[in-house]
């Protein structure tokens, strides 16, 4: 019943993966990129996942991919077309991800009929995605990686704070 | 709860191998970046199919996680491109042999 909403999404956000890879202009690829992430968002919502959502356009099409369009604009990347790998090189690394996409299609069709049963009741999966489930997840069994997250991002930002400072 | 699941299952598995041929294909380091950042966005989709078959909040925990995971690697990921582009003037890929032996 929902299923062309689905579709119609799928193949938006395939489109805009392929216009981020094959733009000449990297502020263009920058651009698809925002476009990709919202398509994303909306399939977070199809499946009832609505902060996930909000998170994806804060995080990635908000902060993300404004901090890459700044750095593309610290950079002058008007350069001439890209020089091409050598054959044999390419032909290596081709094969090597259509076996790694067979890999990955023979894994989703062993697991897609799924029908595990996890610790949430039913009628918590009415409010499947909403704010307080993921809170109390976080705050009870989740603490320590949440906490460590923290640490991860600050270690970061003094990194990155420590890369552009001047000698 | 099973609905469509095996449409997003594939959805996630071709975003997935797209961002692997566009990290194979492109030399332009940002583009490169965006690639994987495509990855990252399909493992999220297969996070948030996985946790509602499993009926648990843990696959919505983790895509926080990679998502905090993807602004510490866009930190610190742009501001070496930046350097490196001070340093060599140009980010090809293909041009950076620092640590290589």
């Amino acid at each position: 019943m929902d299923l062309i909403p689905v579709i119609t999404i799928g193949v938006a956000a395939v489109l805009t993966a392929l216009l981020v890879i094959f733009s000449k202009n990297t502020v263009h690829s920058a651009l698809w990129m925002v476009g990709n992430c919202f398509c994303i968002a909306v399939l977070f919502l199809l499946l009832n996942s609505q902060f996930i959502a909000i998170l994806q356009v804060i995080v990635y099409a908000g902060a993300i991919m404004m901090f890459i369009l700044y750095a593309i604009m610290m950079l002058n990347l008007r350069e001439n077309g890209e020089p091409a790998t050598k054959k044999s090189l390419f032909i290596f690394r081709m094969a090597l991800l259509i076996l790694f996409l067979i890999c990955l299609t023979n894994l989703c069709i062993g697991f897609s009929p799924l029908a595990l049963k996890g610790d949430m009741v039913t009628q918590n999966m009415d409010h499947f995605g909403e704010v307080n489930l993921i809170a109390n997840y976080i705050f009870s069994e989740g603490l320590i990686p949440f906490e460590l997250i923290s640490v991860l991002l600050t270690a970061a930002v003094v990194g990155a704070v420590y890369l552009a400072k001047k000698e | 709860m099973n609905d469509h699941q095996s449409i997003y299952l594939a959805l996630s598995v071709i975003l997935f191998v797209m961002g692997a041929f566009g990290v194979i294909i492109r030399k332009n380091a940002i583009v490169v970046f965006l690639c994987i950042e495509i990855m990252l966005g399909a493992a999220n989709l297969a996070f948030v199919v996985f946790s509602r078959a499993n009926q648990s909040a843990e696959g919505l925990f983790m895509v926080m996680c990679v998502m905090a995971v993807a602004g510490a690697e866009a930190a610190i990921g742009l501001a070496i491109f930046v350097l490196l582009y001070q340093k060599t003037g140009t980010i090809n890929i293909d041009k950076f042999n620092l640590l290589k032996w």
